[in-house]
């Protein structure tokens, strides 16, 4: 159940990783990565619906926050800040492999689901992939966030910055959209 | 809590899930990324004290002056050219060729010292004297 977890739950040697990541301490960063990296392939997941760029976004919002972990506030959470980063890059990332697929070979809606599911499923994850991308991105997130990983409004709240409130009926907002987009789903539309 | 109405997750969403990655997938994307921030980490171990950032600083103000003074002497050029004759060339044959005429130049003199006082009032004497002698033959034949 979603609001169970707590993925962004303050560690106390955190700050001190931090600290260590800037100076170039390599553990201090292996360690950022081994707490953070699982969770942050799954929410990739969620955007792209494919392993192997699932995988590339989640080396490039690592190596993208190394690069930037100076802009982070001291006392602020880390991990906060970099799912920001890859949400980010997560949206930036589809729009162009959107466009490099269309340009490429057509897929489905589901943007290269494994051949290996069954028909069914496939089927599944064809409409709710293509009502999940008719949503404003940000009503997106919250879902992706929410409904699929299971972040808690508290932490959608901090890595968005927006308000508790604003994360509450967003995320109405958007199952009901969900909901009306499935109900007018084509296969092939 | 309980949820109601729109406030249900969609039915069904678990399907979008991430698949299961195995301990070496898992650990193998790891190994790429800090295969990759191995360049950012060793830049970031460099100590940097104030005097490196000045003159990081420095040497960015000296490649900005030196683009700026590039950009004004050739916006430069074309004033100086339409400021200026068109000089002619000199060539070192005229010169030479002068120099044995009797009204052109008489020499072509090079220094390394202040001028002697005396040669420059013998020249004088020697120019005034339409370029004779100005000692008396009488006084040589003595």
């Amino acid at each position: 159940m979603a609001a169970e977890s707590e993925s962004l739950s303050p560690v106390s040697d955190e700050p001190q990783l931090v600290a260590r990541a800037r100076r170039g301490d390599r553990e201090a960063f292996a360690a950022l990565v081994e707490r953070y990296a699982d969770q942050a392939f799954a929410v990739a997941y969620g955007f792209l619906q494919h392993v192997e760029d699932s995988e590339d976004l989640v080396h490039d919002a690592f190596i993208r926050a190394l690069e930037r972990i100076d802009s982070l506030q001291p006392g602020s959470s880390f991990g906060a800040w970099f799912y920001r980063l890859l949400v980010n890059t997560a949206l930036n990332r589809r729009k162009y492999l959107a466009r490099r697929r269309m340009e490429d070979v057509p897929v489905t809606a589901a943007g290269g689901a494994s051949p290996s599911l069954d028909s069914e499923r496939a089927e599944l994850r064809a409409r709710l992939a293509w009502a999940l991308g008719k949503l404003p991105s940000e009503l997106e997130t919250l879902v992706i966030l929410h409904d699929l990983e299971g972040f808690t409004h508290p932490e959608i709240a901090r890595v968005l910055e927006i308000p508790e409130g604003t994360c509450r009926s967003h995320l109405s907002r958007a199952r009901r959209m969900l909901r009306d987009l499935l109900k007018e789903y084509q296969p092939h539309g | 809590m309980v949820e109601t109405g729109s406030d249900r997750p969609i039915e069904g969403l678990e399907a979008l899930k991430a698949p299961r990655r195995s301990e070496a997938q898992r650990a193998a994307t790891n190994a790429r990324i800090l295969a990759s921030a191995e360049l950012p980490l060793a830049r970031r171990r460099q100590p940097t004290s104030s005097l490196d950032v000045l003159a990081a600083w420095g040497r960015r103000g000296l490649v900005a002056a030196s683009i700026a003074l590039a950009i004004l002497a050739g916006s430069l050029q074309p004033w100086r050219a339409w400021q200026q004759e068109p000089s002619q060339p000199v060539v070192l044959e005229e010169v030479i060729g002068a120099a044995g005429e009797p009204e052109g130049v008489p020499a072509l003199l090079v220094a390394y010292s202040e001028p002697d006082l005396d040669a420059v009032a013998a020249a004088a004497l020697l120019e005034r004297n339409g370029n004779r002698s100005v000692i008396p033959e009488n006084v040589e034949q003595r």
